[in-house]
């Protein structure tokens, strides 16, 4: 019996063009990849290469040019409620946490889950505090972002994204934006998401997290999949001439 | 501690010589002219004694009964419209960015008087509108044009990353305007929309043309009574003045109250 792949992307094609419209780029080039549930897998490269582009189309936050994206069976086209289907079932985590200033944590994780899910208020308080505890910042419930650390931010955005019991999670460079101190806490968050069986999708230059909690990693360079490797095959014997070049530089 | 009381003292003096200055002025001028003030008449136009012997309010504040009233509707109804216009300006309908702009560059590049007129004199005929309604109408329509701008001006200050979190939750575009974009564009464009309520209160002002008896007109036939030129002016200025200076507590006072951590 063959499997169906969770996300399922074919051909996929994005360009920019320069300011004065003389030079075409290529964001993200002829990228094709099935992945599967429960697959982590890491997206690295230079920067400049895609990543987070390629990040963005997958939950249409970017429109693409061509090819195609399917998720859970329901391809992400020009069909608004598609799209917001997509939306319910992928999760993403910012570098910049983006959580809504003006609400409690509290608030900012169970909002979705009332308006989107239409679950109950009682329902909705359950999956905050149990949340909560799975990130480990229970006693914050009634605070506002602006008086949490980096650290206890993007732990709650994970937990925001979490609530919508999502089966796919994109994590766009959800550690560059902290300080060093902070990081372990969130990547502690993200390994027990990987192991508890979370499909991810993950944008990170942390290769300690791509070597620990990666099943698979994609390799980018210019828009366009290099190397799409088993992790530990990556990490011992990169193929492509770019991918040692890059890989020499970060390890 | 010593050096604050000291700056305070001195900016006290300073003020209390400016006053000084100015009722100096007044009254070298006054002279000049031989005004003979009589402001013990000005009460009896604030507050009357009807025929019973029972106290009711006097011709300057029906006036502003009616300023109040004009001014507080077509404050409501300029917040809708401002609303409505940001929101159209916003979205992805070409239709509806057309009809706002129009709507827009009509109301801000041409007079308040004139718009009033129009209503007044083309317009409220046709439909048989009373000359209360135009004053609202006129009002509205011009505060709401910069209204929108402001609005606009708030809501493009959110950072896209708000949009984008709240569209990766999946929630829709209405929803994330309801609950994410609009109570944070709120807290913003409450101080310079408080400047467009002042500024729509003495603007209201103009209504006194179209037969309306605002605060402005009942001074305006009062002094022609009677001649009390200067003691009815400011006293109707003082009014006005009042009622934008408490609004702007008020609001200074809500923006405190609300305001959370950043």
């Amino acid at each position: 019996m063959l499997i169906e792949p969770i996300i399922s992307v074919n051909n996929l094609n994005k360009y920019f063009f320069s300011p004065d419209k003389s030079l075409k780029i290529d964001a993200v080039k002829n990228v094709t990849v099935d992945i599967f549930q429960g697959e982590v897998v890491v997206v690295i490269g230079p920067s400049g290469a895609g990543k987070s582009t390629f990040l963005r189309c997958l939950n249409g936050l970017e429109d693409f040019d061509s090819g195609t994206i399917v998720i859970d069976k329901i391809p992400l086209d020009h069909h608004h409620k598609n799209r917001l289907e997509i939306r319910k079932e992928v999760g993403m985590v910012f570098q910049s946490f983006n959580l809504f200033p003006h609400m409690t944590v509290g608030k900012n994780i169970s909002l979705a889950v009332r308006r989107v899910r239409k679950k109950s208020v009682s329902e909705c308080d359950k999956i905050t505090v149990d949340l909560l505890e799975k990130v480990g910042i229970t006693d914050k419930i009634d605070s506002y972002p602006g008086q949490l650390s980096g650290g206890q931010q993007q732990r709650v955005a994970i937990a925001r994204a979490l609530a919508m019991n999502p089966k796919v999670m994109l994590f766009d460079e959800a550690t560059s934006a902290l300080d060093p101190e902070m990081i372990s806490e969130v990547l502690d968050v993200m390994k027990n998401l990987a192991k508890d069986g979370m499909t991810m999708v993950v944008v990170t230059h942390e290769m300690g997290f791509a070597r620990e909690a990666g099943s698979r990693i994609l390799f980018m360079d210019n828009g366009e999949i290099v190397e799409d490797r088993k992790v530990e095959d990556f990490f011992l014997d990169p193929i492509e001439d770019r991918s040692k070049a890059f890989l020499s530089k970060v390890l | 501690m010593i050096f604050v009381r000291k700056a305070v003292f001195i900016d006290s003096i300073k003020y209390i010589l400016f006053l000084s200055f100015i009722v100096f002025i007044l009254t070298v001028s006054s002279s000049n002219m031989n005004y003979n003030w009589q402001w013990y008449r000005v009460p009896g136009y604030i507050f009357t004694y009807s025929a019973d012997g029972s106290l009711e309010a006097g011709r300057l504040l029906k006036g502003l009964g009616v300023t109040v009233r004009i001014s507080a509707i077509s404050l409501v109804l300029a917040f809708i419209i401002g609303m409505i216009t940001a929101l159209l300006r916003l979205s992805s309908s070409f239709a509806a960015r057309v009809v706002s702009r129009i709507y827009l560059e009509l109301i801000r590049n041409t007079p308040l008087l004139i718009q009033l007129f129009v209503i007044y004199f083309v317009i409220s005929p046709v439909f048989n509108i009373s000359p209360f309604v135009s004053a609202i109408l006129a009002l509205s329509l011009f505060e709401g044009a910069y209204a929108s701008e402001i609005i606009r001006g708030g809501i493009n200050a959110i950072p896209k990353g708000q949009w984008e979190s709240a569209y990766s939750l999946g929630m829709s575009s209405i929803d994330t305007y309801r609950y994410i974009i609009l109570p944070q564009t709120f807290k913003q464009v409450l101080p310079p929309l408080t400047g467009q309520a002042v500024s729509l209160i003495k603007d209201s002002a103009l209504v006194s043309t179209i037969a309306i008896f605002d605060l402005t007109m009942a001074g305006q036939a009062i002094i022609s009574e009677t001649f009390l030129t200067f003691e009815i002016w400011f006293t109707v200025a003082l009014i006005y003045l009042l009622m934008t200076i408490s609004i702007s507590t008020f609001v200074h006072y809500l923006e405190k109250r609300n305001s959370y951590a950043h």
